[in-house]
């Protein structure tokens, strides 16, 4: 065992090193040039705290998309796709941004709820239900 | 007790009373919203009378897919092979049993095309489907109060008879009033966008700003050699932004084509003198790549004004100064 340990971690050593190249060389290509999110953004005037808040928005929106059932192996992938101002709004408002869904469900719902308001005499909305 | 009967049968004719005003007056308001939009006349006279995208295939939708089903069909339409099972698990939220509008712009850049926003105008929606970009919109089918939220794409319309084309729900090719449609719509704030791939011509409606957004959105996904033609289109269309040159200088750098890239960025500072940001990468693309006293000045124009890029161009013209 200790003799597959000794030829395993060297190479496990190598190839985390190895993984952990491309992003540590990324930024060195062209590093000091000011790209093109970056000028955008100070254009934008946003003050220090609200870009702190853009940063950390997309962590929370990662819990919350967990938390919303979604497949923990798709939940970075969508998270990495999200604009920075697009991460602030679900981290903020998830709960309140209106969910594209279904036509007929939905409304038969609404119907139903105010069916039964009616019958138990909380509304008055269907003339028949008297 | 006994003297309260009559009075209580007097209060419930008061609010008999009082509910049918309401319902009335709920109903005046109702149509009061729901009337026929008006189009600019100058857009009336650019469109043509009927349009109808008849090329853009139709995915019904199951359960409460809306969301997924009208990706599919604006992704199919800009020629990227998806279909809907695939987009399921990338933009459905089985918690909101649906999918929310921030994810459906992000899953489009997921698959390399740019989602652009459009104007909240009906004269916008109808100009994008005369441009033949098929428009994903969102509308509420029910009232504020309920909200029942629903994604369609709009691929035709008929000026004369005031019809939208609509691929929506379990129907292809719904008829729907102008007038019905954008009562819907509006409780949106008319929201809509196009799924363009990059280097297509820009949407007529959007704004420089907007566009440049949604491209740097766009590169930061799928990187600088997928958005560049997206950013030559920009420059070509708005010809005069500083920024949209600076950015695509930033693209032709990262995609190795230098001097391109310096030629970009000679343009920005020329159309925005006071862009520190443009001299400063002017400026390093020069000492790397051409001239050094040429490199000098554009740097020192940059370390001139104050902001977030003066400590880097002086940091730079430091260095500037120990190697030559």
């Amino acid at each position: 065992m200790k003799k597959i340990y000794r030829y395993l971690s060297p190479l496990l050593i190598a190839c985390l090193v190895l993984a952990s190249l491309p992003v540590a060389a990324a930024p060195q290509a062209g590093s000091d040039l000011v790209s093109t999110h970056e000028a955008l953004s100070a254009d934008r005037y946003l003050s220090d705290r609200e870009r702190i808040h853009e940063v950390l928005a997309r962590d929370d929106v990662q819990q919350q998309l967990l938390t919303q059932g979604v497949d923990p192996a798709e939940v970075e992938a969508r998270v990495a796709a999200l604009s920075d101002q697009e991460a602030a709004d679900m981290a903020d408002k998830l709960e309140q941004l209106p969910a594209g869904a279904s036509v007929v469900g939905a409304l038969f719902a609404v119907f139903i709820i105010l069916l039964v308001t009616d019958i138990l005499g909380l509304t008055n909305v269907f003339p028949f239900t008297r | 007790m006994i003297t309260c009967r009559p009075r209580q049968r007097h209060a419930a004719l008061n609010a008999r009373l009082a509910g049918v005003l309401a319902l009335v007056l709920l109903t005046f308001t109702l149509a009061g919203c729901a009337t026929t939009p008006r189009l600019a006349e100058t857009t009336e006279r650019q469109l043509s009378r009927q349009v109808l995208l008849d090329d853009i295939p139709f995915h019904g939708q199951r359960d409460y897919q809306c969301g997924p089903a009208s990706l599919a069909m604006v992704l199919n339409a800009g020629g990227v092979d998806i279909n809907v099972d695939n987009l399921i698990p990338q933009v459905f939220l089985p918690g909101r049993e649906g999918s929310v509008q921030p994810e459906m712009l992000a899953t489009v850049r997921r698959h390399g095309r740019i989602p652009f926003q459009i104007a909240a105008t009906f004269d916008a929606l109808l100009t994008e489907i005369d441009a033949d970009h098929p428009v994903v919109v969102m509308q509420n089918l029910s009232l504020p109060a309920w909200p029942v939220w629903h994604y369609a794409v709009a691929i035709g319309y008929d000026l004369d008879a005031e019809d939208l084309i609509l691929h929506s729900g379990m129907e292809p090719r719904r008829i729907e009033s102008f007038r019905r449609f954008d009562a819907t719509w509006a409780r949106s704030n008319r929201w809509g966008f196009v799924a363009l791939t990059p280097g297509e011509t820009l949407p007529e409606s959007v704004a420089g700003p907007d566009a440049m957004e949604a491209i740097a959105d766009f590169e930061r996904v799928q990187g600088a050699s997928a958005s560049l033609p997206a950013w030559e289109s920009l420059v070509e269309r708005f010809p005069g932004s500083a920024m949209g040159h600076f950015a695509l200088g930033n693209a032709r750098q990262a995609t190795g084509d230098p001097q391109a890239a310096i030629e970009a960025y000679r343009i920005a500072v020329k159309r925005r003198p006071d862009l520190a940001a443009g001299w400063l990468n002017l400026g390093l693309m020069l000492r790397d790549h051409g001239d050094v006293t040429e490199a000098r000045a554009a740097l020192e124009r940059a370390a001139e004004s104050p902001g977030d890029w003066q400590d880097r161009a002086r940091k730079a013209l430091e260095s500037l100064e120990v190697t030559s």
